[in-house]
């Protein structure tokens, strides 16, 4: 089992899985090759690069993240065809983020499936939003998207 | 005059520690009187960590704890949240209502636990408050039952936008002779940060 941490990300292949632990509004993008079993998990932390003041890491932002995740599966030999996508995440834990015009979980959502349908990537499952958080397993022998909450259970993608 | 917080000298890390201690001192002497126990004070923690790496240090991003939130205001800006085992959330609980085995997300006693840490928070920042003559604010608590990393992650994306670094403050606190403990973290904007290590230097210097 790979771990990932927040702003992280990771390739590789079956029977290989890749987690990351306790995202709230952050967002876990898990994108799968089911030929070659080969798969790539990034969490990002915002939705754009742009106007950042630290752009050092790109898999810390959904814009620079996912493509950059892309890539680097189709260099472990992954088809950009066949890549389906599943993501968890973007939680709003605490209401006072609404007062700020910043839901930053809803944000990064938005941007999120604005940058896999922009690179031709289709989400084939998603457990977004709500209010609390999720820590995810990819399993890239079988492609299930393991989502496990602190009170909710766990489900399969 | 501009602090590196990658840099910070000893003498900037006592003084922190020196002044959380106060604060925290305060604050769980608050608890203990509400809970009516003895309480232990661990040394205050102080660690430089990049944004990412916070949750980790704060316990593990996927711990399940019991968290309390606040937002700080005024003088100094910041968060400040308490994150509490189940076992200790459940014991507050206990010994304020009497309830035999108490269910922490039940709206009473998520209030119930929402006050306990604006308390402890507000005492805290209390020592913050004198120390710099300046008025520390507390926003209204929030509390979660939940794995820490989601828990904090809005907190260290926005500080991310700012820094590459935060300053935790972390102090472990314990009630002898029925085994609760908990966690004090505080994190502070880097303008925040300027004033307090400025306040340090003027008074020493």
């Amino acid at each position: 089992m790979i771990v990932i941490g927040m702003a992280d990300y990771a390739v590789t292949r079956s029977p290989e899985k890749l987690t990351t632990l306790g995202l709230g509004s952050c967002i876990g993008i898990a994108i799968y090759d089911p030929v070659t079993k080969i798969g790539g998990l990034v969490h990002i932390m915002l939705p754009t690069i742009e106007n950042a003041r630290f752009k050092d890491n790109r898999a810390k932002f959904a814009d620079s993240g996912i493509p950059f995740l892309v890539e680097e599966m189709v260099h472990a030999g992954a088809s950009r065809r066949r890549m389906v996508a599943k993501i968890a995440g973007g939680a709003k834990m605490f209401s006072f983020n609404a007062d700020t015009n910043l839901n930053i979980g809803e944000r990064n959502i938005q941007a999120t499936k604005v940058v896999l349908a922009e690179m031709k990537v289709p989400i084939i499952a998603e457990d977004t939003g709500k209010n609390y958080g999720r820590t995810v397993v990819l399993d890239t022998d079988t492609g299930i998207y393991f989502i496990r909450s602190a009170t909710k259970g766990e489900t399969q993608l | 005059m501009v602090y590196d917080v990658s840099k910070l000298t000893d003498f900037h890390y006592s003084a922190l520690k020196e002044i959380s201690n106060i604060g925290i001192g305060h604050a769980v002497t608050s608890l203990a009187t509400m809970l009516g126990n003895e309480v232990k004070i661990m040394t205050p923690n102080l660690r430089v960590a990049k944004i990412e790496e916070v949750a980790e240090y704060s316990g593990g991003a996927d711990k399940l704890v019991s968290g309390v939130l606040m937002k700080l205001s005024g003088g100094i800006n910041g968060y400040m949240v308490m994150l509490l085992p189940l076992e200790s959330a459940q014991l507050i609980c206990k010994t304020i209502t009497q309830e035999e085995s108490p269910d922490i997300t039940n709206p009473m006693n998520e209030s119930l636990i929402s006050e306990v840490g604006h308390i402890l928070g507000s005492t805290y920042m209390t020592a913050f408050s004198d120390f710099l003559k300046v008025d520390v604010f507390a926003s209204a608590p929030f509390h979660t039952y939940d794995m820490i990393g989601a828990i904090m992650d809005n907190i260290l994306i926005q500080m991310s936008q700012e820094v590459e670094h935060a300053i935790i403050l972390d102090t472990l606190f314990m009630l002898k002779g029925n085994g609760m403990d908990g966690k004090i973290l505080t994190l502070f904007d880097p303008i925040s940060l300027e004033l307090i290590l400025g306040h340090v230097d003027a008074m020493f210097h």
